[in-house]
């Protein structure tokens, strides 16, 4: 039973560092303040959810295409937002999440609406069906630990060094000859390609998806965890998804009711986020400051 | 004629954005920056209404007053415990949104654990058969709701036109350094306009729970249309707020000629977008005072 428990947990926390750390790369590297990182993360588990119900594609592909067209998405919110700035941008990013919700909402030819989509199932890969949950903890554990890989190369690359350039000063880099639109949309399209693989993530764990699963209280909840573990840092993001996630566990031992369980979850995550950026908003780890 | 009805549903529904966009766009104006949490202070005026007079049983003026004293005193409490602190410490803007995103949540899940879940109604004005205006159909209290937000308006107009407070938020919007070198405490009229907008957003949640349904979400679908229509109109005016939230009632309810009705959240977003991407300033806002932020 325990065991059972750990396991969901551990998952969970799996799909989640990789929605942190891909976070981490748009706000904390790129200094682009994206609050729409939830719209990804549901564009690539009702991709991947969709596909794989209605076609009989392998998983793996699926799993691709779900974070392809996520990081399509990301480049088109790139374009459409290149000209805007902190506040501005924020309030644009918040407004596609919006978008994007409303669609999973009302498309109901497609996704249909608020009733989601029941029956996904667990993935396939070369004949092998990952069906038991420890199965699928591993199977999240090397898929997070790809994806963590590969953005800590990508960071300390020089190519890193010009993310962090495009952030500490855009015109100096548009000085050099530094194209720094280009930049800007590939950080946001490679964010945006593991915010859609985790959905894809999600959606064959959980076997179930609605929009509720992508709402305002998600963003807030990773807006959370990246702050806590600081801007610019893969290991505080890793580490503050854990903690973060952790907390609320403390609360089931206390056997509430659910009425008083959800909300309580919520209150302690704003809590956490308004104090942290009160009181230490470089986060446990954090090298800059958020602009 | 279906045109009257959409057009009067158009306007019912301005009303409401514009009775949320005005407070929120009074605090931008003067404070610059972006108050999510005014539409957790609307659903904050509603249930404070519903606690008064339903759950004490108190008149209902009485009532409505009460409700909007207790929402500005929580609007001070707010700005003096979050956002004091973080102006204090040079906070971007950004932060500060970010913050008034987690204080929106918090409201609001205050609410649900204090108040529960379900729907609470408000049954001082009883809900009669509409009448009849050109074709279209309007209930009466459909009427006081739009009359209402119409006089409180013109009196908000008034008040920053005429009255000596209302001049100095003005000029402390319209620059803060000339404000202070003429001797006014932009610092108190900062807070003093927090206060009444949020007293404002007190006074949105009174007339919106006439008209709807009292449930703890309430506050951000009405600040994401609030915002919206203060966006459109021009942000750091208070005029081009009203002005946008009623052109975003008519947009959306002209829209559902074409879409289904569903889609209404998704044409004021799409709205949204193109007035940051290519008018960030608004109709009424002037190009000066969209900032840059300094890089």
């Amino acid at each position: 039973m325990i065991e059972a428990y750990l396991i969901h947990l551990l998952i969970i926390i799996g799909i989640y560092i990789i929605l942190a750390v891909s976070l981490n790369l748009a706000i904390g590297y790129t200094g682009l303040l994206n609050l729409g990182h939830i719209a990804f993360f549901g564009i690539g588990a009702y991709v991947s959810a969709l596909l794989s119900v209605n076609t009989k594609l392998p998983f793996l592909l699926i799993f691709i295409v779900a974070g392809f067209l996520a990081s399509i998405f990301g480049y088109i919110l790139m374009a459409a937002t290149n000209k805007l700035k902190g506040d501005y941008l924020a309030l644009a990013t918040l407004g596609f999440n919006f978008v994007i919700y409303s669609l999973f909402l009302n498309w109901t030819s497609l996704t249909r609406g608020p009733l989601g989509i029941p029956g996904i199932p667990r993935p396939s890969i070369f004949g092998l069906i990952i069906q038991s949950n420890f199965a699928y903890l591993t199977f999240v554990a090397i898929v997070c630990c790809l994806s963590v890989g590969f953005l800590y190369l990508l960071v300390k690359s020089p190519y890193g060094t010009l993310l962090q350039a495009t952030r500490d000063n855009e015109l100096a880099c548009k000085v050099l000859g530094k194209n720094t639109f280009k930049i800007k949309w590939q950080a946001l399209a490679v964010s945006a390609f593991f915010a859609g693989i985790a959905g894809s993530l999600y959606a064959h764990y959980i076997t179930f998806i609605d929009p509720s699963s992508f709402s305002l209280y998600e963003i807030i909840l990773i807006l959370t965890i990246v702050l806590i573990g600081g801007l610019a840092s893969l290991k505080g993001s890793i580490i503050a998804t854990i903690i973060i996630l952790l907390i609320p566990e403390i609360l089931r031992f206390l056997a509430l009711p659910s009425s008083i369980l959800g909300p309580t979850r919520q209150i302690i995550y704003a809590l956490i986020l308004i104090l942290i950026l009160m009181f230490r908003p470089r986060g446990l780890f954090g090298k800059v400051d958020l602009n | 004629m279906i045109v009257v009805q959409l057009f009067i549903n158009g306007i019912i529904a301005g009303s409401i954005y514009a009775l949320v966009a005005v407070g929120f766009s009074l605090i931008y104006s003067t404070n610059r920056f972006v108050h999510l949490a005014h539409g957790g202070f609307v659903a904050v005026g509603a249930y404070l209404l519903y606690l008064f007079f339903t759950l004490f049983g108190l008149n209902f003026y009485i009532s409505a007053i009460l409700a909007i004293i207790v929402s500005g005193f929580l609007g001070w409490l707010v700005y003096t415990l979050v956002y004091i602190p973080l102006k204090k410490r040079k906070a971007s803007n950004a932060v500060l949104l970010i913050a008034s995103v987690g204080l929106l949540i918090l409201l609001e899940n205050l609410m649900l654990l204090i108040f529960g879940a379900d729907i609470k109604t408000i049954k001082y004005i009883q809900i009669r058969k509409g009448i009849e205006i050109f074709g279209g159909v309007i209930t009466p209290l459909q009427i006081v709701i739009v009359v209402l937000t119409g006089i409180l308006l013109l009196l908000l107009w008034i008040f920053m036109k005429k009255s000596h407070l209302g001049k100095t938020m003005r000029a402390v919007a319209d620059n803060v350094d000339l404000a202070n070198i003429i001797g006014i405490n932009a610092k108190k009229i900062c807070y003093l306009s927090f206060i009444i907008g949020t007293a404002l957003a007190g006074i949105a949640g009174i007339l919106v729970a006439l008209e709807q349904n009292i449930e703890p979400s309430m506050g951000t679908g009405l600040i994401i249309k609030g915002f919206t229509g203060a966006i459109i109109g021009g942000i750091g005016s208070v005029p081009g707020s009203i002005l946008g939230s009623y052109l975003l009632g008519l947009v959306e309810n002209f829209g559902i000629w074409f879409l289904p009705s569903g889609y209404k959240d998704a044409i004021a977003f799409s709205l949204l977008f193109i007035f940051l991407l290519f008018k960030p300033a608004g109709i009424l806002g002037s190009k000066g005072k969209y900032e840059e932020p300094k890089i």
